[in-house]
Parts: structure tokens; sequence; C-alpha cells
């Protein structure tokens, strides 16, 4: 009977989702009675979600991001006939606010809002305020494929439980990138480039808190100084930041930063508003190094001319923190099962190995390549040809830092503007 | 016929009422949505008590009155510049053919946004930008780009070059706009030319007769630049410092802060930013007064030249300078748009490529024609708004109240960033189903204004003697209007099109909030990638900027010309 009715299933289900379905399936026989309630379960969402509208609210500034997310839209469509609408945001906050909008205006079921991509602070803000809709990931047939039960990373958000408000999307690790020709031995930790920065005054910059990437560079920062300290102390970078662990892990970053800020672009004395300006400075010739979470940005950036040819990138040697993105349903989405099936044709096989390309966007996959039949997993290798940039030095020998605790995101940003926020 | 014309009739009266419902409504609405969070009544947080905590966390926010500051001295020391330098242009090439020209040129700049326009002064002064390029190594010995610290200067210069780059086009393009008005034009200039024949220097000719009568006609949009000017967005953003900015920046940053509690603080610091507003538009008529009060001898006291030459100099100076700034502007944009990789010093790229150009081109066509549409559709309720009010106040034959020029000025002189958040508020409780419609009202609240301030002096000064004719002759009010007024207004009507269409073609925040997002207009995509990493892209929406209001401009220049060919 089980053979049977799964191809019926199949015949109901499109072409692209039907193996990973049956991967799914296959793996799971033994709970079969379970399985298949899910399964019709998903043919429901699947005959209810087609032929709509689907308002994916997501950062628009990088173009390559932008054509991708097209491309997703072109395949929804093919599938499902679903109409996908990225409304581009300067700042995943916008999304936010409009959602906290509608709710206090007691719209609570045709929200504008059907996904945003998001993570970390906008992330716990929403949650926070209940602005998502709980519980639905897990009813994603390609959740499965990023193994979730041996990765628990795929549930925590900056260390948040996300109980299946948001499905993982994609993965990121700080990179840096160099300009080959005005320094040919870029820093290797955090104290060369102290080092570095005072032998090349001017020629490096982190943006303004709270932007996305200041605030990393200044977790980073925070993990590596506190690196030699006992674990019990360290640890508490991983727990809601009270005042007795920012007395014992902050003072060497102050310290450190008092120490970096002179010889820093601008002498210190202005830091850019967006992140997105460091690859612009560069362009220019004004830095000499800086660094991005998505790597693959910088080979892209230099076959569009926005970087020189003499760029090369690395990671740390004393680790580069790492941290997952993911797509979130709003509580109020006007159309949950499009949605749905949008967010899993995301996680798809096809979807994620695109999105990795570097040509495309260079994105880490979220899929476990351990789920998927080896045909799949060989389109996720990178092709031969590709500029040096794309080539990550140490890219595997540079330990993953994780996220800290989301309140220590507040507190660094909120002390940072005080110390260094008005000028004197 | 009769029922016709009792329509129209109608139709007029009605008009004036439902253009100050479409003005009034919304900012209000908006105004009450900041002010209850101001005072702390927020549901949605929980807060549901009156009380002034957060004008107390305004207060104590480091660096709040330096933000004050630099948004009042940036506005008033810009919005100045601009004046002075649109009397001084218009007092030495007031008989010179290059007045003309020098509206053509800088016409376009009036109709860039100003995000685009603010990228492109920031290339000019960057470090590695053209101007240190120009003098880059042969002069400066520099091979790498000097450390120094434009843009994003504490004092807010930069921010002074942009806002006075962007207003200048705006009051030179009004005071042509009330001289190219056949009957006020046509004395001024004759009136001008008397007092030359009785010896006065040009110069002192057009301060002394031409101005005392243009003034007033500049009030008004003198008035609005200003207010835009203390509490813009755009061009601190890009061009100002950032520790700490102008308040304006700092309150839109409150309000998209995820911490939901700072749009407490956020409302408090839009009211303040009224009152800020308030206070400069207060400070200029005070001076104006003054100034008034002290050059009244001046006037009459009958002498013909004041050192009208060296002014007529500086004149000069200042204009191949402004000109110049904007022109390496242009053609850094220009030179952008094509750039292959582009190394410092060097003055051109190294290769030329049509990528940026193509990639974008591909992207375009969707908020290309939103553009359209949207700018098509508020403009053409504001003409019609427009046309109807000036006929019933001519039916009437009262002019508008004091009140009710204040109120069609309204949206310019309340600073926008103070009403939209809590207008998205209002439409979310109103009409929240149709995007487009509310992105089209939204723009209306600002291009009605500019069509508005464009129209109604040409209209008021329609020689009633043609309708008194038409009127013995047993013309009706409606054909009166339909073939006697509007052939008549045909230019400025297309004027006024132009004009809308370009405000509409700018705006961001409208389009941003009231769209909710979903609503991308070219200038929502160009500061969306001006935030981004490539000046390449960026150049190129800006050009496509440029271009739309550029035709639209060219087409009212050309089509009632064409026209009045026809009908003759």
């Amino acid at each position: 009977m089980f053979p049977s009715k799964i191809c019926n299933i199949k015949k109901h289900i499109v072409a692209a989702m039907a193996l990973g379905v049956s991967v799914y399936a296959c793996l799971w026989t033994s709970v079969a009675y379970a399985q298949t309630n899910e399964l019709a379960a998903w043919e429901e969402i699947e005959a209810r979600g087609v032929n709509q509208d689907v308002y994916f609210h997501a950062w628009g500034g990088d173009p390559q991001i932008n054509r991708y997310i097209q491309w997703v839209a072109e395949q929804v469509k093919q599938q499902y006939q679903i109409t996908l609408h990225h409304v581009k945001l300067t700042d995943t906050g916008e999304a936010v606010s409009r959602v906290l909008a509608e709710k206090s205006a007691s719209n609570h079921q045709n929200g504008k809002v059907d996904l945003v991509w998001i993570n970390g602070e906008n992330f716990a803000a929403m949650a926070k305020h209940q602005l998502l809709a709980p519980n639905w990931v897990t009813q994603l047939p390609n959740f499965a494929l990023t193994d979730p039960d041996n990765n628990p990373a795929m549930g925590r958000d900056f260390g948040v439980p996300t109980q299946g408000m948001e499905a993982p999307w994609g993965k990121a690790a700080l990179t840096f990138y160099y300009d080959s020709l005005l320094t040919q031995t870029p820093p290797q930790t955090l104290q060369q480039l102290s080092l570095w920065a005072k032998q090349h005054p001017g020629r490096f910059s982190y943006p303004k808190p709270p932007d996305f990437l200041a605030m990393s560079f200044l977790k980073y920062a925070l993990i590596a100084l506190n690196n030699s300290q006992p674990d019990t102390i360290k640890n508490r970078l991983y727990q809601p930041a009270s005042a007795q662990s920012q007395a014992l892990l902050l003072p060497p970053l102050w310290q450190y930063l008092d120490d970096l800020h002179p010889n820093l672009w601008r002498k210190g004395q202005h830091f850019m508003s967006s992140g997105l300006a460091l690859r612009r400075l560069m362009g220019d010739g004004e830095l000499a190094l800086a660094f991005t979470f998505s790597a693959a940005e910088v080979p892209a950036a230099v076959a569009r001319f926005d970087l020189p040819d003499s760029t090369r990138s690395y990671r740390m040697r004393d680790g580069s923190l790492s941290n997952i993105h993911f797509v979130a349903m709003t509580y109020n989405a006007a159309h949950p099962n499009s949605a749905k099936l949008v967010v899993n044709f995301l996680l798809s096989p096809k979807a994620q190995a695109k999105k990795q390309q570097a040509s495309v966007w260079g994105d880490t996959s979220v899929i476990a390549l351990s789920q998927l039949p080896a045909a799949q997993q060989a389109w996720f290798s990178p092709p031969a040809e590709s500029h040096p940039s794309a080539n990550i030095v140490n890219q595997d020998s540079s330990p993953a830092l994780s996220e800290p605790h989301p309140s220590w995101t507040n507190v660094l940003a909120a002390q940072w503007l005080l110390r260094y926020g008005v000028m004197r | 016929m009769i029922t016709a014309k009792s329509r129209f009739n109608t139709l007029v009266r009605s008009s004036p009422y439902l253009m100050m419902a479409l003005l009034v409504l919304p900012v209000m609405g908006g105004l009450i949505a900041v002010v209850l969070p101001a005072f702390g009544w927020f549901p949605v947080l929980g807060h549901t008590q009156f009380n002034v905590s957060g004008f107390v966390d305004l207060w104590q926010t480091p660096g709040i009155g330096y933000m004050a500051l630099l948004s009042v001295s940036t506005s008033f020391i810009s919005t100045l510049l601009a004046f002075v330098i649109t009397i001084l242009i218009l007092g030495s090439y007031f008989t010179s053919p290059w007045l003309g020209y020098i509206q053509r040129l800088l016409g376009p700049i009036l109709v860039i946004p100003h995000a685009a326009a603010a990228i492109a002064i920031g290339f000019l002064i960057t470090p590695s930008g053209m101007f240190s390029r120009l003098v880059s190594p042969w002069l400066s010995g520099w091979d790498s780009p000097p450390d120094w610290l434009f843009p994003h200067d504490a004092m807010g210069l930069s921010i002074i070059l942009g806002l006075t780059l962007k207003e200048l086009p705006f009051l030179l393009l009004m005071a042509l706009g009330v001289l190219a008005q056949p009957e006020l034009g046509h004395t001024l200039r004759a009136q001008h030319r008397v007092a030359l024949s009785l010896g006065y220097c040009p110069m002192t000719a057009f301060f002394k007769v031409v101005l005392p009568s243009l003034y007033p006609f500049l009030r008004l949009p003198i008035l609005a630049v200003l207010a835009y000017a203390s509490a813009s967005v755009e061009i601190p953003l890009i061009l100002g410092p950032n520790s700490p900015p102008t308040l304006a920046v700092a309150i839109m940053q409150w309000f998209h802060d995820v911490d939901l509690s700072l749009r407490i603080k956020a409302s408090a610091g839009a009211i303040v930013q009224i009152a800020l507003t308030l206070f400069l538009l207060l400070g200029w008529w005070l001076a104006e007064k003054l100034i008034k009060k002290l050059s009244q001898s001046m006037l009459v006291n009958g002498k013909r030249e004041y050192a009208g030459a060296i002014m007529q100099n500086i004149t000069h100076v200042i204009t191949v300078m402004m000109l110049t700034i904007i022109g390496l502007a242009l053609l850094g944009m220009v030179l952008w748009s094509f750039a292959g990789f582009w190394a410092y010093p060097d003055l051109l790229p190294q290769t030329f490529v049509g990528q940026h150009w193509q990639s974008a081109l591909q992207q375009m066509h969707t908020p290309l024609l939103d553009t359209l549409l949207i700018g098509g559709c508020a403009t053409g309720l504001a003409i019609v708004l427009t046309l109807l009010t000036l006929e019933s106040e001519q039916h009437t034959s009262k002019t508008t109240s004091r009140l009710t020029s204040v109120i069609i000025y309204l949206p310019l002189l309340i600073p926008s960033i103070a009403f939209l958040f809590g207008l998205v508020w209002v439409l979310e409780q109103v009409n929240s189903h149709h995007t487009f419609i509310n992105v089209v009202l939204a723009h209306l609240l600002f291009v009605l204004p500019y069509v508005f301030l464009s129209l109604a002096s040409s209209y008021r000064r329609l020689d009633p003697r043609f309708s008194y004719v038409a009127a013995s002759l047993g013309a009706s009010q409606a054909k009166i209007f339909w073939q006697i007024k509007l052939p008549m207004l045909l230019a400025p009507i297309f004027i006024a099109a132009a004009l809308g269409l370009a405000i509409s073609f700018s705006q961001y925040l409208p389009t941003l909030l009231a769209g909710g997002g979903r609503i991308n207009t070219i200038t929502t995509e160009a500061v969306t990638l001006a935030n981004g990493a490539s000046r390449r892209t960026s150049a190129v929406y800006a050009l496509v900027q440029m271009l739309l209001p550029a035709l639209g401009f060219l087409i009212a220049w050309a089509l009632p010309k064409m026209l009045l060919t026809h009908r003759e």
C-alpha cells in the first residue's frame, strides 16, 4: 500500500520536488504512518499554495543576490504559478517596523510581508514581539536535508532557539580581503592587525555600529581577545550579557580599539555608516584591507571592475565569526501556504547548489551533503576556473567562532557609541 | 447644455475643498500618529500612559545639541547661499542671453534625485575623487588617496555644498518662471530698461527695481527650500558626518532601529524637528523684515553704482565654479557608468565597458514603468485640481485666503520625516490593499504644492479682459475655461506638469513608506544601490533618473510650441 501511495503522490508533486521528497521518504520508511500523514498535509499545502503572490522582504543592496532571487521567482512561477515579489529593503528593520505597524493596526490576517530574510538582532526583536509564525519549518520536506538532528545550529539563530519560526537559508563566515599590490603580507591574527595598521596608517577601517559588519568585527575582536581567558569566563559570551560578565570581557576590547583607532582610515574620527562602503573604498584605493560576510562578492566585484584584479581573500588564523541566515514567515502572512512552497524550494538541492556557485551568489549551502545522492552532491563542487580571490586562503584551517548571545550586540553597540560615537 | 455647464460649475466649486482634504488629512493624520507616541502613548509596546520620557531620552542622547545645530546651520547657510547666488546670477545676467544658457545648464540638476546628486558630489570631493585626481600626482605628489576628511566633515561643509547645488537650480527656475509670466516679466524688464536709461548700473538696477517686486514671488519657494533642507535625509546621510549625524538622519535611524522602544524617542525627535524647522522659517522671515527696513533708504537714495563691476566678476567666478562642479560631477557619473577598473590617480578608467548598463537595464523595466505610472497619475491629478481650484478662485472672485495658501504648502513646510511615519500607520487603517493608490496619494502631497506654486501666479495674472470680452459675447464660464484660458496657459501648464513629474520621480521616503516597499521606482532602486558597494551600478541608475525628467522638460518645452503653431 505504501509504494502505491507514494506513486499516487508523485503524480501530484512537481518534478524537481519529487526527488527530494522520495529521498526524504526512503530515509524514514520506519515511521511510514506519520510520514504519509505529513505528506498528505504537505500535499494540501501544495494544493492551496499554487497560483498566488508571495511578498519576500529581503535586503536589496547587492545586484548579484537580487538576480538570484529573480531566478527563484522564475522557478516558483514555473513550478507553482507563484508570483514572487522581491521587496528590496535597505535595512531589514524596515520590515520589522512594517509588521509591527500592522499588528498595532490589528491587521492579523492580511499582512503585506509574507517572508523576511533575517537573522540575529532583527529575528530576536521579531520573536520577542511575536511577529513571526511558529512551528512551520518542520512541515517543509526539504528541511530534513539540513540534517537538523545532527546540526543543532540549524535551529538556533545567534544562540536563540528558532522554534520553527524561520528556515535556514545560507551560511557565512567573516572573510578578509586585501589588495596584493598595496600589501603582500596581510595580518593573520587580530594582534597582527593592530601592528599592520601602524605600518599602513589610514588603510583599514570598519563601519560604524550598529551596522551588521561593524558588529561582526567587534564580536570577532571580543572573542579573539578573550581567547586566553579561562573557559568559565569565555563561556559567558554565550549567555546574556550581565554587568559582571561585561566587566570581565569588555576591557581588553576597548583597550585594543583605543590603540587601533588612531591608525584607521580618517584617523578613526569617522566610520562609514554602511558596511558595503568598505568595498567601495577598497575599489577607490583608499583602503588596502577590508572584510565581508559574503566571500563570493569579492571575485564577483573583481569581475565587475568594482575591485582591483590584485584582490585576494583569506580567513584569519585566530578564527572566523560564522553564522547562519534565515527566511522567516510573519504571523499575519497573507499567503502562508505559498510562502511555505517558496521556502521549501529555497531549501531544495537545485536552489541551494545554484546559490553556492561563486558566479551566482557564492553563499554556502545549509544542506548536509551526506543527505544527498552522489549525483546531486556533485552540483555543489566549485568550477575549475575562477579568479584567485575566489580561493580563500586558510578557509579550512581557520576555526569557526560562533556568534555570541544576541544581548552582546546591544551592549557592544551602545558602549561603542558612548565611547567613540560622538567626537570630542 | 445647461446640465453640462452647471456640472462644470459644481466641480469647480467643490475642487478647493477636495484639494484641501487631500493635503490636510494625510499630514494631520500623520502628525497625530507621531505626536501620540512622542508623549508616550504606544499601545503596541504596552505604553498607554502619557508622559515625556521620550523627550527625556532625547535630551540625554549624546551629541543631541550638535545634531540640532548641524541641521540648523547647514540648512540656513545653504539656503542663504543658494538665494544669494540666485539673485547674483539674475542681477548679472538679467539682460544677457547667458541667463537662458545658465537656466538650461542648471535645469537638469533640479531633477537629479538628492541621493544621486550627493553621490556625484561625494565622488568629486573624496580623497580619491575627481578633484584629487586632477592634481595628482603631478602637483600634489599623491600616489594613493590622501587621508582627508571630505566628505563627512564634522562642520557639514559637504552637506552645505550638496544642498546649495540642489537648491540653486530650483530657486533660479522659480524666479525665471515668475519672469516668464508675460505681464509681470514684461513690466519688470521694461522698468529695468528705464532704470538703465537713467544711468543705473545693471546690477544696481536689478537690486533696486526688479528684486523688490520679484522677492514676494520667491518667498514661499525659499521657505519651502529652507524647510526641506532642515529635515532632508539623503544628502546629510551620504555627505554628512555620522558622529553624530543631523537630527533628521538620527530620527530616521531611530525609527528604523530594531529596538522598537526607540520609536518613542524618534517621535519626540520628530516633534523637535518640527520646532527647529519652524524656528528656521521664523528666523528667515524676521531677517527678511530687518533687511527690508534697513534697505528702505538705499532704494530711493538715487545712488547708481555699488561696485557693480566687482560683484559681476564675483558672480562670473561663482557661476563658472558651480558649472564646473556640476559638469565634473555629471562627467564623473557618465564615466563611472561605463568604467572598467579605474585606479587612483588615473584621470580616466583603464577600459570602458557596457556591462553595467546592460545588466542594470535588464532589471529596470518594472521599476521604470511604475515610476512613470505613479508620476503620471500624481501629476495629472495635481494639474486638474490646481486648475479647478484656481478657476473657482476666479468664479468667487476672491483669492485664496491666507490659511488656504498655507495649507497648500503644508507638506513642504512640515518636515516630511515628521509625518510620513505616522501617515503609513494611517494608510494602514484606511486602505492597506491598494498600495499603488497609497503611493500616488503620498506623491500628490509633494507634487501638488509645486504644481500649484508653478501655475498659480500665471493663472492669477492672466489678463481678465480676455474673459470679460468672451463673457460679453455670451461664452459660458466652462467655454472660457476650456477655449480661452487653457490654451493661453498651455506653456505654464506643461512646465508645471514637467515639474510635477520630476518631483514625483525623485520621491524616496514617501514611495518607500506608503508603498510598503512593494512598489519600486527608479529612485528607491537607486538609493538602495547607492548604499551598496558599486559606484558603477548606481551611476547608471542616477543617469536614468536624470534622463527621465529631462525628457519631461524637453516635451514640456517643445509640445506647446508645436500645438500653438498647429492652432495658428
